[in-house]
């Protein structure tokens, strides 16, 4: 039954809110400063046993024989599992799209560097590591397939010969007359753009303990998990038992960035626990593994575009062609990543038809997985770009030329072409005080002075849209069909009136307890110290997804402040009852339920709470004596995907502007961000310093993307960046102090007005980095098509732009 | 594997232990001694979650061995609240600016910046930003950090101060 959940601060129940909206301190960092918090690998269960995988060496070659004896043999060893076991107990992995899935342990071949190929399970990880050396495998190695357009090619090798294609779907989207639009236009721009693969890296890899008991089937795994329901069932998918005997319990983790994958290697430590009968055992990835094979690459992509103008320099389509590279098979699910940007495909503008090629490719790389905003950033990079280069062909400032083609205020909410609506937005607003907490003007005056000195500079604006709160159904056309996405949260108060709240997700570092404890602490007018926050396993909490798609801080209000509203009602109804009133009559006012118009009629939370629990002889009956309630919220008024994938998915649209300003080492091609000033809107803040806590980081992994993020791959499809030397993520040298602004325009639709803001910048960061890049190289006559923008392209270009030498 | 005997102080309390020469100090600490708020984030010696004091100085656990630390006082993470509950300044200051987010790198800048606010409790942001760059942290964009460490700096200061003036 919905119940009705405030969408204005002003609708709770308090005179004075105390925390929601304030800048408040997180709960959860006392015990993550002093080293409390318990971590995957600081989990010790008895009798746990240590796993370590063998992994190809190869990216493609035909296992002609393996020989484990020895391994088995060894110190401290009590399991070894290879491809036959996976296939005793295993089905392949689920994938999208479907049917692109293998076993968790290769069998006849390997499809790419690092794949699993044995595991063992021993006393400790030195002793598993150990027994490895002593695995003995027989390679025939095969022609990698390492280009994704080769890869189409009728004569290629195949990475599954099953399927009889390396393309693992290709399909071509059209919302409008795009053919008109293109062919009736002022102007047609057309140009090309490489983003090369990159990924979250988590300062900790993914964990898990599995313990599966070979008599019941019953499983147990506790892990790194951002979303343990999920999980749980894709557990039970793989080894192939009924879903109720999965219980998962997630750990706090260090980061996700939906770049925690482990799914792979937490079935083959299932595999080691079955065969060890039913021992805990103890898989945790280490950064090498991680990185050469872990769930993290994301974003193989080739784009061509075409924007299409008018005389009014407003732009009237949009096509986007991409060839996605999505590795060996569809089981880190990176193809939903392709699929999200139907979910704002045309940005912030009112672009009113656009088309999408799209075709995703199977090679011998490591399965593609999401990252932090889920396929949008590249898309705007390429939108972005594109934008620059009409405003360059029209000889419009690039600013203003946005301003123009901005959805305005007036018109939300507003379907974009690909089905999507967006709630609410100010775009102007937000461009402005973008503009003017930067002082544009100044810096285009600043830019003139330098090129008139000779130096590369370059100004940046760009504007992107987080879509917030995600839904199935934004990813039904790679196959992932389903509609809805439930978050539950139980609020029960004990008999001194101290407050509980139960949820279904770990700590990963948004502070989403301490908004918890924020939402009931002002619900019923109690101190934050007086509600505790217990996270509970999936076979005992409230149907919970946890966080992704930015979309928890919205979910988990909607449940809070759902669960509060059924326990008020129940609290309610006691309080009628005991203070001889009808129900319709009591009023919760800070924290007091009052008999209206009968001043000094009232009664307290905890009183109420403490009669249910002793007294419950005194209760009106058909009251349920257990001061407790729970609410599942799902976003509302989702709609499931028409034929050319249009859906109501994520049901929030935040929306920023960036202005960045670079300068460009002559001799180096270095990069250096002299400038970033942002504004951005995601509605009411619940906490305004976790989101621009959210902000920041989100800022400095879109300058990673932009910059130097890249995981290398040679022409026989090696890895070369398999450690923290090769994959470069920023440090505290490569980013710049951020100027923000804040514009609020709530959510007509959300718990409190709040929108999505969880992966935040990283939609805008490389887009506005790559346009203040190609602003500093457009005089040169050469443009960065490539992300990352990194020095030895950058150089390469400036070299290029002297001409032949 | 034959091992080898170590004596080693850690936060002030004496172990005896007969470890593997292989092992290295931040699976001693972790695995043989409890003290899990060490994290590993690479075992490469890159991201710097593993710092722990020897001997006063940032050292990465990941890339010393147990062996190594033989005769030397160390000090982890555990060792910086006072016993009752009270947060030393440097982690007050890091929660004060939301100097932290998932709070897995947070052990190992915490001892980096202990390290430097003993040698130097006024450091320039120059200094601060050498120091930190040798610690990777994948959520705060560094920005609420760096805020925190002056703000560390400050509340040092202060300490200082009023113990000299005691």
């Amino acid at each position: 039954m919905a119940i009705e959940i405030p969408n204005r601060l002003e609708d709770l129940p308090v005179e004075e809110l105390r925390w929601v909206g304030r800048h408040v301190r997180r709960r959860e960092d006392p015990s993550l400063l002093t080293g409390r918090t318990e971590f995957i690998d600081d989990v010790v269960l008895p009798g746990m046993l240590h796993c370590a995988i063998l992994r190809s060496p190869f990216p493609h070659a035909r296992i002609t024989g393996i020989d484990a004896t020895q391994a088995e043999a060894a110190p401290g060893v009590t399991a070894v599992v290879t491809g036959a076991d996976a296939q005793l107990w295993c089905n392949p992995a689920r994938t999208a799209p479907e049917g692109w899935g293998t076993l968790c342990l290769a069998t006849d071949k390997v499809r790419y560097v690092g794949e699993p190929v044995a595991a063992v399970a021993a006393s400790s990880r030195y002793l598993a590591e150990d027994a490895l050396e002593l695995i003995e495998v027989d390679y025939e190695p095969l022609d990698p397939v390492v280009d994704p357009f080769a890869a189409m090619d009728p004569e290629s090798p195949l990475v599954i010969e099953d399927k009889g294609t390396n393309v693992m779907l290709q399909r071509v989207f059209t919302w409008g007359e795009v053919d008109r639009a293109l062919a009736e236009a002022a102007q047609v721009f057309t140009e090309s753009f490489r983003w090369n693969r990159l990924g979250a890296n988590p300062t900790e890899t993914f964990g898990a303990v599995c313990a599966w008991d070979p008599l019941t089937l019953d499983l147990t795994v506790h892990g790194s998990i951002q979303s343990p329901s999920s999980f749980g069932l894709g557990r039970a998918a793989d080894l192939g038992i009924p879903s109720n005997k999965v219980n998962v319990k997630s750990h706090p983790h260090g980061g996700s960035f939906g770049g925690k994958g482990g799914a792979r290697g937490a079935t083959i430590a299932c595999l080691l626990s079955r065969k060890a009968d039913g021992k805990p055992v103890k898989w945790i990835e280490d950064r090498t593994e991680y990185l050469t094979a872990g769930g993290s690459q994301a974003w193989d992509r080739h784009y061509e575009a075409s924007l299409a103008v008018d005389e009014d320099a407003r732009v009237t389509a949009l096509a986007v062609t991409l060839v996605d590279d999505l590795g060996a098979t569809g089981e880190g699910f990176g193809a939903i990543s392709a699929a999200k940007p139907l979910a704002a495909f045309t940005g912030p503008y009112t672009i009113p038809v656009a088309r999408y090629d799209l075709t995703l490719v199977a090679t011998n790389k490591v399965p593609a997985s999401p990252y932090r905003g889920m396929g949008p950033p590249p898309h705007f990079f390429v939108l972005e770009q594109m934008m620059d280069i009409a405003a360059r062909g029209l000889a419009i400032d690039p600013a203003e030329f946005r301003r123009r083609n901005f959805i305005p205020p007036d018109q939300f909410p507003y379907t974009i072409p690909s089905g999507n609506e967006y709630d609410s937005g100010s775009y102007e607003e937000v461009l402005d005080s973008a503009l003017d907490l930067a002082g544009y003007e100044e810096l285009r005056k600043l830019q003139a002075e330098a090129r008139t000195e000779g130096r590369i500079v370059g100004v940046g604006v760009a504007s992107a849209i987080e879509p917030g709160v995600f839904d199935w159904n934004a990813y039904a056309i790679v196959g992932m069909p389903q509609t809805g996405v439930p978050e539950g949260a139980t609020v029960s108060v004990d008999i001194t009136g101290m407050i509980t709240v139960r949820v279904g997700f770990a700590l990963e570092g948004q502070g989403q307890y301490t908004l918890v404890s924020q939402l009931v602490a002002d619900y019923f007018a109690v101190e934050m110290d007086a509600v505790r926050v217990v996270q509970l396993d999936t076979q005992s909490a409230p149907p919970s997804f946890g966080p992704g798609g930015s979309r928890l801080g919205v979910a988990i209000s909607g449940a809070v402040l759902g669960a509060c509203r059924r326990l008020a009602e129940k609290l309610a109804a006691v309080a009628a009852g005991l203070l001889r009133a009808e129900p319709d009559e009591i009023e919760l006012r800070d924290g007091r339920f009052r008999v209206k118009g009968r001043p000094g009629s009232e009664m307290g939370v905890a009183q109420l709470a403490g009669t249910m629990l002793a007294r419950s002889d005194l209760l009106p009956p058909d009251i349920d004596p257990r001061p407790e309630a729970t609410h599942v919220w799902t976003a509302p008024g989702r709609t499931a995907a028409d034929e050319e994938g249009r859906a109501k998915s994520y049901l929030t649209a935040a929306q920023a502007v960036h202005v960045v300003m670079v300068e460009i080492d002559p001799d180096t091609g270095f990069v250096e961000i002299v400038k970033y000033a942002l504004a951005d809107d995601c509605g009411t803040r619940l906490n305004p310093v976790v989101v621009e806590g959210q902000t920041e980081g989100s800022v400095a992994q879109g300058i990673g993307a932009a910059l130097f993020e890249e995981y290398v791959y040679d022409d026989r499809a090696q890895p070369l960046t398999t450690t923290f030397m090769d994959y470069l993520t920023p440090t505290v040298n490569d980013v710049p102090a951020l100027d923000k602004a804040v514009v609020v325009t709530p959510s007509p639709f959300t718990p409190l007005g709040a929108k999505g803001c969880g992966e935040g910048a990283i939609h805008t960061t490389p887009a506005a980095v790559m346009c203040a890049v190609n602003d500093a190289l457009a005089p040169l006559g050469v443009m960065a098509r490539e992300v990352p923008a990194s020095p030895h392209r950058v150089w390469e270009l400036l070299r290029r732009s002297e001409g032949p030498s | 594997m034959s091992k080898a005997q170590i004596h080693v102080t850690v936060n002030g309390t004496v172990y005896e232990a007969a470890v593997e020469p292989r092992l290295t100090l931040a699976d001693f600490l972790r695995g043989d001694l409890n003290l899990t708020g060490t994290h590993v984030g690479c075992e490469h010696g890159v991201c710097g979650a593993c710092t722990v004091l020897v001997d006063g100085r940032a050292v990465r656990s990941c890339l010393m061995l147990a062996v190594q630390a033989d005769g030397r006082e160390i000090a982890t993470v555990e060792s910086l609240a006072a016993s009752d509950g009270r947060l030393h300044p440097i982690q007050e200051a890091f929660a004060e600016e939301h100097g932290l987010q998932c709070g897995f790198c947070t052990p190992g800048f915490l001892l980096a910046v202990h390290e430097l606010l003993d040698h130097n409790p006024d450091p320039t942001e120059e200094l601060i930003r050498d120091v930190l760059g040798g610690q990777l942290c994948r959520c705060t964009g560094y920005q609420s950090i760096l805020r925190a460490v002056h703000l560390a700096a400050a509340k040092v200061r202060a300490v200082r101060t009023a113990d000299a003036h005691a």
